[in-house]
């Protein structure tokens, strides 16, 4: 399967994480587009074509709580994976009332996060049809 | 002369000179005697009129003695004036006597009174240093009697309670007091001697937290008679105790950051997805992420430490089998067992029910009980982990056993403590912070559940705890 064509967007406001998860994913021949806020990660999903989205759940200015309630308002569909430095258990209860497909915690290892991305790409495939 | 006559004169002088005598002995006695003593004698015998009926009786008697009513008249006279005499020297010499034993019982009285007076003074002056002491203590003090009554209050406790102690002398403990915390210092139960209390001040609405030790106050026979309790303001150390907590949770947690950073960089070089790694290069990038994964433990850990002692450790329960949090505990400690060349066994008893934990939590806890028993234990060593459905009181015992090097019978008490380290000095690579079966033993009291420890040294060690079924 080609997946260059399908493009993950990565927010973050930490500069290496970001940089990390996009060599990690274009190593995996996925398309990656970078975010470092809630705000930019609002404007991209509205103007360009992504498929699924990392979303960092502790972010100054607009969470990751914030934003995403933002997305779901004009964005219902797409899969959304939270990113987490640790459990926060507040956040992310808050979090799981707007649909999200699964949560990565930073310490764990990437394949965990693949796995999360490629059943949340198949759940969603499944959804359309 | 009659001899009857003879008889009388004889008796006449007789008389006569006992009367002399008499008078002799009168007169130094009276000497002594006070003039109201004799008025009061004097006073007695005419309201008697002693000296008449006397005069009377003994003419009387005399006259049938002899017809001579002058001679009569004048013994009887005689008489009468020697009895009245006679009865005039006893009466003042009871008086006299009286007198004397009053004296002594007043003289004693006196001495009495003066001890006494002396002995109060004592008192006094001791109450008044007591008191002294009491109120120039920094630490509050209140005494109350057993029905929860103010008996004593310095002025210290008198501040910190934001009372005044006239106010409250004779009163209970919480009239006027509206804290209903206040309560729990007063009904202090015998158990607990030592208890917080949180107020908020009258003032300036601020929250002060007084700590309360208390102890009973019995009488000879043991009965409760009241209660000292003394007050200690831990507002600022409690202050001091959050901050330190919310500090080391914070840095905990800013070095989280940088160290997953470093971690997902090595760990996509050894990858190798950012190109080929030579054999040395990924030896030594294998040290480097080793060691970067016992730094994150520790932050872990010390994460864990700060969230309980801010007591906000929490657990998220869900039913979950124990066999699966054994077998992801074991699944996560695996390269560590076979690096050390360690035999890791399950006995897991069958048809086990699911449990109501927190299943990352109940990981911690297994992590860590396994991975020391793989510190501990030499190579080759064994290592089981069983799983039973314990003596059928509703608990699930879990137990991790190895073949290590064991600990000494007087350290197993301290082993659940704080930053405690077995022995003094450990080789390096089975150092730990000290901290993680203190965490483990939070862990499994939050969840309902007990854990111990079973050991002798040399003969290896065994680590039980149990979790409810409900």
């Amino acid at each position: 399967m080609d997946n260059s064509t399908i493009n993950v967007l990565v927010v973050d406001d930490e500069t290496d994480f970001r940089q990390l998860m996009s060599f990690w994913l274009k190593s995996k021949g996925y398309s990656v587009t970078l975010a470092q806020d809630g705000e930019t990660a609002i404007q991209l999903l509205k103007n360009e074509k992504l498929d699924v989205v990392f979303l960092d759940l502790n972010m100054p200015a607009m969470d990751g709580v914030h934003t995403l309630k933002k997305i779901r308002e004009f964005n219902k569909d797409i899969p959304v994976i939270v990113i987490s430095a640790y459990v926060d258990r507040l956040k992310l209860t808050e979090v799981k009332a707007y649909d999200i497909s699964g949560v990565f915690y930073k310490g764990e290892e990437f394949e965990k996060g693949l796995a999360l991305l490629e059943s949340a790409l198949r759940m969603h495939k499944r959804l359309k049809k | 002369m009659s001899s009857l006559t003879i008889y009388i004169i004889t008796a006449i002088v007789s008389i006569i000179t006992a009367l002399l005598l008499v008078q002799l002995t009168r007169l130094s006695a009276q000497a002594k005697i006070k003039a109201d003593e004799k008025a009061i004698r004097d006073a007695y015998l005419t309201s008697h009129g002693i000296d008449e009926d006397l005069n009377q009786t003994i003419y009387k008697e005399i006259s049938e003695l002899t017809d001579s009513e002058e001679f009569c008249r004048g013994i009887s006279n005689k008489v009468s004036g020697i009895l009245s005499r006679e009865i005039d020297k006893r009466v003042t010499q009871t008086a006299l006597e009286l007198r004397k034993k009053y004296e002594s019982i007043i003289e004693e009285k006196s001495q009495d009174k003066e001890i006494a007076w002396k002995k109060y003074n004592k008192v006094l002056a001791e109450k008044k240093e007591t008191e002294a002491v009491i109120h120039s203590i920094a630490e509050g003090l209140v005494v109350v009697d057993a029905a929860g009554n103010v008996v004593m209050m310095n002025e210290a406790a008198e501040k910190l309670l934001g009372v005044s102690k006239i106010d409250k002398i004779g009163r209970p403990m919480l009239e006027g007091i509206k804290e209903e915390q206040l309560v729990s210092l007063a009904k202090n139960s015998p158990g607990e001697d030592t208890k917080e209390i949180e107020l908020v001040s009258q003032e300036n609405e601020t929250k002060k937290i007084l700590r309360a030790s208390s102890a009973v106050i019995e009488d000879e026979d043991g009965q409760t008679v009241g209660m000292v309790s003394v007050l200690s303001d831990i507002t600022k150390q409690r202050e001091l105790d959050r901050m330190k907590s919310s500090f080391v949770a914070s840095v905990s947690h800013e070095l989280r950051t940088p160290l997953i950073g470093i971690q997902k960089s090595l760990s996509l070089i050894l990858s190798k997805t950012a190109g080929d790694v030579s054999e040395n290069q990924e030896q030594l990038l294998s040290i480097a992420d080793r060691n970067l994964q016992r730094l994150t433990l520790l932050i872990n850990d010390l994460l864990d430490l700060s969230k309980l002692e801010a007591g906000r450790m929490e657990i998220k329960r869900e039913p979950y089998s124990v066999e699966k949090v054994i077998a992801e505990s074991i699944e996560g400690l695996a390269t560590w067992v076979k690096s050390k060349s360690l035999n890791l066994e399950k006995e897991i008893e069958s048809g086990l029910p699911e449990v109501n934990i927190d299943p990352n939590r109940i990981t911690q806890v297994l992590t860590n009980l396994i991975g020391n028993a793989v510190k501990f234990t030499p190579q080759n060593g064994t290592i089981t982990v069983k799983a039973s459905s314990g003596r059928g009181d509703g608990h699930v015992q879990v137990t991790v056993q190895d073949t290590g090097i064991g600990i000494e019978k007087e350290n197993l008490p301290k082993i659940f403590g704080k930053f405690y380290q077995v022995g003094e000095r450990t080789p390096t690579d089975i150092s730990g912070t000290g901290i993680g079966l203190s965490i483990a033993k939070e862990i499994v009291e939050l969840h309902g559940g007990k854990i111990w420890v079973e050991s002798e040294k040399g003969f290896g060690t065994r680590f039980i705890f149990t979790l409810p079924l409900r």
